[in-house]
């Protein structure tokens, strides 16, 4: 792939470019693109009316719409494949407002219902809405959802019940994408392959440009905090490539949940030991927030992010592997199993084994899932080289815990790599224990009081430590088993402050021209899903592609 | 002439030798020598007296290193020595002077560890049962033959010799069936598994190991418990029934038959999936109950994962 020299960029370098990326971009300027910026000294490798960053959830959207309105537009990801987290996700498209498929249904729904769930005071993941988002949102779910046909996304006709701040039945999932082999993780219900799969389909068709493999670096502004937004700065491999948006920049990079820095502004505690759900296909590193945040951006409604709610962090439903979110599951044929390594064991009965601590101790009722389970198991536990965040939290069971949950423990289902262990006797069990956030060894004498007394509560049938519902099963006939069940990270609930058109805010509350933000990377909406992403998403392309150019100087 | 000056050589450890090691083990070690070009072997001369030499290579043009040299812990427990020894010599005209390097290691003993299983429970007063007793040696020694015993209030309550072959599933467990009689009085009871390790080719730890069964009194009556699911009343199997000590397990007519002495219980019904509140219940007689279980709505795939 030629770099541009000079500073032109010939019409062939520009299609040979565009050409690995896929369609032929509309509109786009290969001419133009290679200028020389006078302030900020970039060489651009291609001017288009947009720049989407992220093609996931809310970027497919914003490039969509940004297209439908006559845009030009680019979306570089950092992935070699489309789709974000929403590609794992399982397509639960939480969409109402009394759309065609409710009425078909029989399900009513407003907008003005949407509105009122969502800015509940009695629920912990409305609680901290941003109202004015949120009444946007709800006014715009009809049309988001009669989008999302009339771009070939297909749903299951039957509505599911969600825990969250609704009141009607308006979750929605999308049908698995037809071909297995473009699935991530198929044949495990990733039904928002559906979802992403078929916005790619459409936006190509339209003729968005789609770069893969281009880490975006630095979004470029006029002056440093003063301006407009004039494009973007990416790597391609070790290949710098340059975009400058005639229009608008718009921030879909998905969330911060796997930056363990910026996850800490929020919630100190959560320290390295703490995976992300979707990694390793999908890593949430806050590179849209930082960017944004350089050239001054506002961060909003951050108490979202520490809502005792939701699920900002979950318990491991598929244990002994390192990414074991509750839903996700790489089978060894997915593209990505070779870095996943293992299935994981999921988990029918947590009465079949105790979690223990970095220190080989119990420390809460192991059926429990609720936040309480999560701040037991990030407390602080004795370690005076690491005061913030618990440690690992290791799953013990024994042959007949095996039997029960019909499990094979052996690979591909688990990682002995540092994630799961087998051993003879609990204290032999415990010497086994090694994993990168395991500092130290767990005592072996230590494993095997925590084990004995547990037993005790068994026979004796009741758990007088954590109160665990009746214990059931003692951990005794050998071998033994040790699974990595440390609580894993999904939910980025909070992020750039943003007005109703998607319009990043800065610090001292103005606008900052050109910059747009949707999806995870957005703040002031803690709903669990994909609607907020899409929804946002279309509000950035639209209005950032209705602007005129002149506009986009001044914007305002 | 002059003699010209001697280049000195300083060896070290690529990475630092462990303090301690298990007697009978194996450490491997790599060295360094701080001179790209020049000895090309190094002796090595084991706590035993024996010599042995290794080859030296350049690494990356600032230093030469051996490859992976194995430490062999001897099997006994104390200090040990190895002295590395780069010989004084001349080479493409230049002098080398002698380096030396000791690397310590305290041999400990290899541990042992012990499973106690198929512990009844509870088990009435006075009544004899069988367990299980397996020991395992650190290095996976044979065990086969030596002996288990049990101890309760530091007397000796059984003992017996382990099997001839490890326990299925597992690398070198040893085990024994072992018979117990329980002691006359009802309340929880606790003994000491003890291996004693002495005698075996390699030193190892003794190994002990506590385990505890409730015991009860004989039984006066029958509890016929009935688990039912709530919407379809249809019986619920494998349902685990509890009332303190007491278990049983409900087969596919949805019953359980729990013998126990008169008295105030907690009933308690567990299966995953379902939602089943405990009572409580006074026994004097033979008595059945039916317990309702709610089935709990199916996993979804993306649901958020609550029980």
């Amino acid at each position: 792939m030629g770099k541009a020299t000079g500073d032109r960029v010939s019409r062939r370098n520009f299609l040979s470019k565009g050409a690995a990326a896929g369609a032929l971009a509309a509109g786009a300027s290969g001419g133009a693109a290679a200028q020389q910026n006078g302030q900020s000294n970039i060489r651009w490798d291609y001017t288009v009316d947009v720049v989407v960053i992220g093609a996931g959830v809310a970027g497919l959207p914003a490039a969509i719409t940004a297209r439908d309105n006559g845009a030009s537009v680019i979306i570089v990801d950092e992935n070699y494949d489309i789709g974000g987290r929403g590609m794992l996700s399982g397509g639960r498209v939480q969409v109402g407002g009394g759309h065609a498929l409710q009425q078909k249904l029989g399900i009513k729904d407003t907008a003005d219902q949407i509105f009122t769930d969502w800015v509940r005071y009695d629920h912990e993941e409305s609680i901290f809405s941003d109202r004015d988002l949120i009444r946007v949102f709800a006014d715009e779910n009809v049309a988001t959802y009669d989008w999302l046909i009339e771009n070939g996304v297909e749903f299951i006709e039957k509505p599911i019940r969600s825990p969250d701040a609704s009141t009607v039945d308006r979750i929605f999932v999308t049908k698995e994408w037809r071909i297995p082999s473009q699935v991530i993780a198929p044949r495990r219900n990733r039904n928002g392959s559906g979802l992403v799969r078929r916005m790619e389909e459409s936006a190509r068709k339209k003729g968005v440009q789609i770069f893969l493999k281009h880490k975006m670096t630095s979004i470029v502004r006029e002056k440093h905090n003063a301006g407009r937004v004039l494009g973007i700065t990416t790597m391609n491999g070790s290949n710098p490539v340059n975009i400058a948006a005639r229009k608008g920049v718009i921030i879909c990079t998905g969330g911060h949940t796997g930056n363990v820095n910026f996850r800490r502004i929020f919630d100190p505690r959560l320290t390295e030991e703490y995976q992300q759900a979707c990694e390793p296909y999908v890593h949430q590193g806050a590179d849209g927030e930082l960017a944004a945040m350089d050239i001054g951006a506002s961060l909003w409604s951050t108490a979202n992010q520490t809502i005792q709610d939701g699920a900002a962090i979950t318990k491991t439903r598929h244990i002994g592997c390192r990414w074991g979110y509750s839903s996700l599951v790489y089978e060894p044929d997915s593209p990505m199993f070779p870095q996943a390594r293992a299935t994981g064991l999921t988990v029918r009965d947590w009465q079949n084994m105790i979690f223990v601590n970095q220190y080989g101790q119990r420390f809460w009722d192991e059926g429990d899932g609720s936040h309480k389970f999560f701040a037991a198991a990030m407390a602080y536990n004795g370690d005076k080289q690491k005061l913030n965040g618990g440690g690992p939290i290791w799953a013990i069971f024994d042959a007949d815990a095996v039997i029960r949950e019909k499990w094979k423990p052996a690979p591909p289902h688990v990682d002995p790599d540092g994630w799961f262990f087998s051993a003879d006797t609990i204290p032999e069990l415990a010497g086994k224990i090694r994993n990168q956030h395991q500092k130290t060894p767990i005592s072996g004498a230590v494993l095997q009081e925590t084990v004995n007394r547990y037993n005790g509560f068994v026979t004796a049938g009741a758990d007088t430590d954590f109160k665990k519902k009746t214990p059931q099963f003692k951990i005794e006939k050998p071998p033994f088993y040790a699974a990595w069940t440390t609580p894993i990270l999904h939910d980025t609930l909070t992020g750039l402050r943003t007005d109703t058109d998607s319009r990043v805010i800065d610090i001292r509350g103005e606008v900052i021209p050109g910059l747009y933000c949707a999806g995870e990377s957005q703040g002031g909406f803690a709903q669990h899903g994909l609607t907020r992403c899409i929804v946002f998403g279309r509000l950035a392309g639209r209005h950032a592609a209705r602007l005129k150019v002149a506009e986009a100087s001044g914007q305002r | 002439m002059a003699q010209p000056t001697a280049v000195l050589v300083r060896l070290e450890m690529s990475e630092p030798t462990p303090a301690e090691a298990a007697a009978g083990s194996d450490i491997v070690v790599c060295l360094r020598a701080s001179c790209p070009a020049g000895p090309e072997r190094i002796r090595m001369i084991a706590p035993d007296g024996s010599e042995v030499t290794h080859a030296l290579g350049d690494s990356g043009g600032i230093s030469s290193e051996t490859g992976d040299i194995v430490l062999a812990v001897p099997p006994r427990v104390g200090t040990h020595v190895w002295r590395f020894v780069l010989p004084a010599q001349e080479i493409g005209g230049v002098r080398y002077a002698e380096a030396a390097l000791e690397a310590s290691v305290t041999a400990k003993p290899q541990t042992t560890s012990l499973a106690v299983w198929d512990i009844p429970s509870p088990v009435v007063t006075g009544a004899a049962f069988k367990i299980k007793v397996g020991a395992k040696s650190s290095a996976d020694c044979e065990l086969k033959g030596r002996g288990v015993e049990i101890l309760r209030n530091g007397e000796v309550a059984a003992r017996g010799a382990l099997g001839d072959t490890p326990w299925p599933g597992t690398a070198a467990l040893y085990w024994a069936d072992l018979v117990l009689t329980a002691p006359p009085e009802a309340g929880m009871a606790s003994w000491t598994a003890r291996f004693e390790a002495g005698g075996l080719e390699l030193p190892h730890d003794d190994a002990s190991s506590s385990f505890s069964a409730a015991i009860v009194p004989p039984p006066d009556h029958t509890l016929t418990v009935k688990v039912v699911e709530k919407d379809s009343a249809t019986p619920v199997e494998e349902a685990l029934v509890r009332l303190g000590a007491y278990r049983a397990e409900t087969g596919r007519s949805g019953l359980a038959e729990v013998r126990l002495p008169k008295g105030r219980y907690e009933l308690s019904v567990w299966k995953a999936g379902y939602d089943i509140a405990p009572t409580t219940l006074d026994l004097d007689r033979d008595a059945s109950i039916e317990v309702v279980a709610l089935l709990l709505p199916e996993e979804d795939p993306d649901a958020r994962w609550k029980m």
